[in-house]
Formats: structure tokens, sequence, C-alpha cells
């Protein structure tokens, strides 16, 4: 059961990110992925909270629907290289490296002020 | 790559089907490839920081970036982001089989035991992403 909620959470977490980078294109065509990035930021920082949030929790199933499902749904590795290295080929270097250098650490700060939210 | 495209309604639910049911089989996969990581071992004692390094998380990782570079960079090539074929495997399936979000949970663990180490993971995690999308482009270089 556990494993069924955590794949419709994960898939929730891919329509949510999906949704996003619709509705960025939509509005501002673009083929950089800003929307992912925000993606991978957002889900990073709700992992920061629901992992402080919900460590030792005496129900794991919840933490483990949000984190490895919700959370690891909305934020996607693939994309987050697969794009700059498409981007580099179409000689957008410094757009490309640029990306590959602040996304983990914008993920890595919004996971931490996520932890930090939740310590309050 | 670029898209400018406002899709009629019965499209958008089409295209939010296909990125859900790519992201729930990736999702399935890597859980259950992550569960049989974490199988109980018969080795016990205090937990070093080595023991917490995300192994399979990080493979699941690299062969995610690596394919999905190759797919974009070959049969899915000048696919539009709305595409559904492109929506189920790219965004659904890789989206939902790789997470950035399970990398930096496995991370705070190794922080609270060696924070050197927490930093060299993160690091290597990124160079094997950048290494994984080199060698799925090497494929379609002339």
């Amino acid at each position: 059961m556990t494993l069924l909620l955590i794949s419709l959470f994960g898939a929730l977490g891919c329509v949510v990110r999906y949704v996003m980078e619709y509705g960025v294109r939509r509005h501002h065509p673009t083929n950089r992925p800003w929307a992912t990035v925000a993606a991978n930021a957002l889900g990073s920082g709700v992992a920061g909270y629901a992992a402080y949030r919900l460590v030792g929790s005496a129900d794991a199933h919840v933490r483990d629907v949000v984190l490895t499902g919700f959370c690891g749904g909305l934020t996607t590795f693939s994309s987050a290289f697969a794009i700059p290295a498409i981007l580099q080929r179409e000689h957008h270097w410094g757009y490309s490296l640029a990306l590959v250098i602040t996304t983990p650490l914008t993920c890595a700060g919004l996971f931490a002020l996520g932890m930090a939210l939740a310590h309050l | 790559m670029s898209a400018n495209v406002t899709l009629k309604p019965r499209e958008f639910v089409m295209a939010l089907s296909s990125t859900a049911a790519g992201g729930f089989v990736g999702t399935l996969l890597r859980d259950l490839l992550v569960r049989f990581e974490h199988l109980p071992s018969p080795t016990s004692g205090s937990v070093t920081w080595p023991q917490e390094i995300p192994w399979m998380l990080l493979a699941i990782n690299f062969v995610g970036v690596f394919l999905a570079t190759r797919l974009l960079r070959g049969p899915l090539r000048g696919h539009d982001p709305n595409d559904l074929t492109r929506l189920l495997v790219i965004t659904g399936f890789f989206g939902g089989l790789t997470s950035y979000s399970g990398l930096f949970v496995d991370l705070a663990a190794i922080w609270h035991l060696c924070i050197g180490g927490a930093i060299g993971v993160a690091v290597g995690a990124v160079l094997s992403g950048v290494l994984a999308a080199w060698l799925g482009l090497l494929r379609h270089r002339r």
C-alpha cells in the first residue's frame, strides 16, 4: 500500500513540475529550464522541511510518501544535467555552466532553509 | 526545445496523464531499487559516514542523466516539450526515477557524521552528473 502511495505521490510531483514548466513556457517562451530549476529548488525546500519535521516520525510511511514520493517526483536530477548538456551543444556555454553550478547550490540552500523553518 | 504552445484542454489532460504515468513507474522503480540497497545487513555497531553514502541513488541518477541526454540528443531530438512521448519518458519516467531532493536528504545524514564527507559526496554527485551527460552526448558527436 505504501509503495502504491509513494508512486502516486511521485506521479503527482512530476505533474506539478510539468505544470510549472508549462506555465512558464506558455507565458514566457524559452528553451531555458527556469521552471525545472524552480521545481528542483522548491522540492528541495519541501524535502528539508519534511525531513526535519518527520525525522523519527512514528509513521515512517508518511515520511516515505512525502520525501521519496512527492519530493522525489517534483525534483529531477536527469533534466538538471541533460538540459544544460543539450544547451552546451547549442553553444550556450556560459548559461549551461551557470545552471550546473547554481542549481545544486540553490537546492542546497533551499533544503537548509526548509530545515531551518521546520526548526522554528 | 523551444515551444510557444497553449494546449487545448484535452491535450493538456493527455499531457498530464502522460507525465503522471511515467512519473508513477519511475518513482516506483527508484523506490524498489533504493529499498533493495537498504535491506537489513548482519553488520552492527556505530555507523560511519561512508556507510551512509547513497550509492544506489547516485547510480540511478547517473544512469538517468546518461539515458535522458542520449534520448534528447537522439530519438527525441527536436521533440516539443509538450510531446507526449517526451513527457512520458523524460519529464515523467526519468524525472520520477532520478531525484535531487533524495540526494540532499541522504547528504544531511552524512553531514551529521562528517561535514567534509557530505561536501565530498555532494561534489562527487555533481561531477557524476556532468560525466553522465558528457557520455550521453558522445555518441552523437561528429
